[in-house]
């Protein structure tokens, strides 16, 4: 017990952050020996509403593995729910992330915990059966939408018809989680459905006005809002995967990358701002010499954005470098 | 002939940019790896040849953190480190190799930093692959005149001390004993052994670089005694090993059943081992014969 508390003034003093309300809720929680302190501290990965609050009276804790699922339980859970997201970092690759204890503590009290499963965040498997709980509620997004095991792209936030599904799932389990608050609940629901609904309408205005534009990318991160918006995706899967992956590409599968940028067959690059190397910088390098328009997309969703309005700057982005040739570098 | 060449070589090997830029990089680094790397041999220095390129992946981490080219880390690194090696003590017999050892942990626990701090903080962990195990085919042309100076820099250091650095790499006492200024002529080469290790470190990566800069050598002085002949024939070994091996990833990515390309430095690597043990064998067939 007394290394819990000790461990729990330190992480509130170490995460400037979490601000001074996590470290009041630490030291009081210190004082009455309540070691479920800890979990107010999420690490230096942890961002946005990082445990503020954790442990108030009456809220519903909840993970999101990813920023972006964090933001949709916050959504909907409202006053009533403390949502953390374990990655959030934009400069962190997402795909190379190692938990933490303290991200293993914030897992181990929550009552919901959003997931996005493909191997993308396997780690949140192990910290949940480290933990047992009966009544904790898992929503593993890979599962929620029935997609096998052996799908290649994990990106599913990309895609327009993942959210509204989760945010579906999210309502239905807060609800079970706290009867009391489901109307609330389903009322935030409806509500983040129309917040997509700026986002959904670009996406068919793009494939409207612009399908077949052909574009090349580094990762598979945006492919499946792109193939929604109706571009056609010239850059080999092969190339999109080693990268990925961090695997040494093929000669002829640079080439190939390098010729749809040299001899302009693609109107947008998109690269992914997480992860650079030499070899996307050296794609990225070719795009500026020859004028085609960047466009940066992020695999976690960056701060000051909620998730509609972070996938409505990605589709204005790429509208944007298609009609008005401009490079968006970041968000 | 058309159709054997064709099987040997898939098409647009020898048109291709990338295979062109990595064919005279990759040549111009096997050849100064050959001529330098039979002195490392001689002078029983291929353990500190492997620790200086397997600290170039804390210079090269450390390069990409701060926003330089890879190449500036290595050389950076392993001319820091070959220094820290000189002045703790590798020109001694005895416990050089402890040294070695000393700076060689210091070198991977800065590597573990700065690549955990690149992929922490700096979306660079795409870039640790390629620093450890090296990329080739991926590098610019706009590297080479970089890579042909400091090549000819370490050349130049070695062929300026090329008698002195002989004698005193195959007897110190007897070449101190004539006047040679032991240290001065092996913390040189020491120099030229690093810039080395780091052309290495950028062809086939931090942790591969010491069989380009050791196979092909010790490969030559199975085959002659000649301090000259063996550096030659190591230049001319440690280049066939390099390009055959570009020529061969670059058919693997039509091989069944993962048409998917293996990575180049596997290649190189084997080939040397390759090139090693036929020499052995060479040698052996020789003097059966004499």
């Amino acid at each position: 017990m007394r290394s819990d508390i000790i461990s729990g003034i330190v992480c509130a003093m170490r995460s400037g952050t979490t601000g001074p309300f996590a470290r009041s809720a630490a030291l009081a929680a210190a004082a009455t020996g309540l070691a479920i302190a800890v979990s107010a501290c999420g690490g230096p990965a942890a961002g946005a509403g990082a445990g503020a609050g954790a442990g108030a009276p009456g809220r519903i804790t909840a993970v999101g593995a990813e920023s972006q699922y964090a933001n949709v339980i916050s959504q909907i859970g409202g006053r009533y729910v403390n949502a953390t997201a374990i990655m959030s970092n934009p400069n962190t690759d997402p795909h190379t992330f190692e938990a933490s204890p303290s991200v293993a503590s914030t897992v181990a009290a929550a009552k919901l915990v959003v997931q996005n499963g493909l191997g993308y965040d396997s780690f949140m498997n192990k910290i949940e059966s480290a933990s047992p709980s009966r009544s904790r509620r898992v929503i593993d997004v890979q599962t929620l939408l029935g997609l096998p095991a052996d799908t290649k792209n994990p990106h599913l936030w990309y895609d327009p018809t993942t959210m509204p599904r989760v945010a579906a799932a999210i309502v239905r389990d807060l609800s079970a989680l706290a009867p009391a608050h489901a109307a609330y609940f389903r009322a935030n629901g409806r509500r983040f459905d129309t917040t997509l609904r700026p986002w959904l309408q670009a996406i068919a205005s793009f494939k409207r006005l612009h399908a077949g534009t052909p574009v090349a990318v580094t990762e598979p991160v945006a492919d499946y809002m792109l193939q929604a918006a109706g571009a056609e995706l010239l850059t080999p899967w092969v190339l999109q995967a080693d990268i990925m992956n961090g695997v040494d590409p093929a000669p002829q599968d640079v080439s190939l990358e390098d010729a749809l940028l040299r001899r302009r067959r693609v109107k947008v690059f998109l690269y992914n701002r997480q992860v650079t190397s030499t070899v996307t910088e050296s794609f990225l390098k070719l795009a500026e010499q020859d004028h085609i328009p960047v466009v940066g997309v992020y695999e976690t969703m960056p701060a000051g954005y909620s998730y509609g309005s972070w996938m409505l700057a990605e589709t204005r982005a790429l509208t944007a470098a298609v009609t008005e040739h401009r490079s968006t570098g970041g968000l | 002939m058309q159709a054997l060449l064709h099987a040997i070589v898939e098409p647009g090997f020898f048109a291709d940019g990338a295979v062109q830029t990595a064919a005279a990089l990759g040549g111009v680094v096997a050849v100064v790896a050959g001529l330098i790397g039979v002195f490392t041999v001689i002078r029983s220095q291929a353990f500190a040849g492997h620790a200086l390129s397997d600290i170039g992946s804390a210079g090269g981490s450390s390069a990409y953190l701060i926003g330089l080219a890879p190449l500036w880390g290595f050389v950076g690194i392993s001319v820091l480190a070959a220094a820290a090696m000189e002045r703790i003590g590798v020109q001694r017999a005895r416990g050089r190799d402890v040294a070695t050892g000393v700076v060689l942990g210091v070198g991977f626990a800065l590597a573990s930093l700065f690549l955990y701090l690149g992929m922490t903080y700096h979306n660079a962990s795409g870039e640790i692959p390629t620093i450890l195990f090296g990329s080739v085919f991926t590098l610019s042309a706009s590297d080479l005149p970089l890579v042909m100076g400091l090549g000819a820099v370490a050349l130049l250091v070695v062929l300026t001390l090329y008698r002195p650095l002989l004698l005193a790499s195959v007897s110190p006492e007897l070449a101190a004993a004539r006047g040679v200024r032991v240290r001065l002529v092996g913390g040189a080469y020491l120099l030229a052994l690093a810039i080395t290790v780091a052309l290495c470190d950028l062809t086939i990566g931090a942790i591969l670089s010491t069989a380009l800069l050791v196979g092909p050598a010790a490969a030559a002085l199975r085959l002659t005694g000649r301090p000259h002949r063996a550096a030659l024939l190591a230049a001319g070994i440690s280049l066939a090993c390099t390009w055959l091996g570009l020529l061969l990833a670059w058919d693997s990515f039509y091989w069944p059943p993962l048409r998917h390309g293996w990575p180049v430095s596997f290649f190189i690597v084997t080939l040397v081992l390759i090139a090693y043990l036929a020499a052995g064998a060479l040698a052996r067939g020789q003097t059966k014969r004499g």
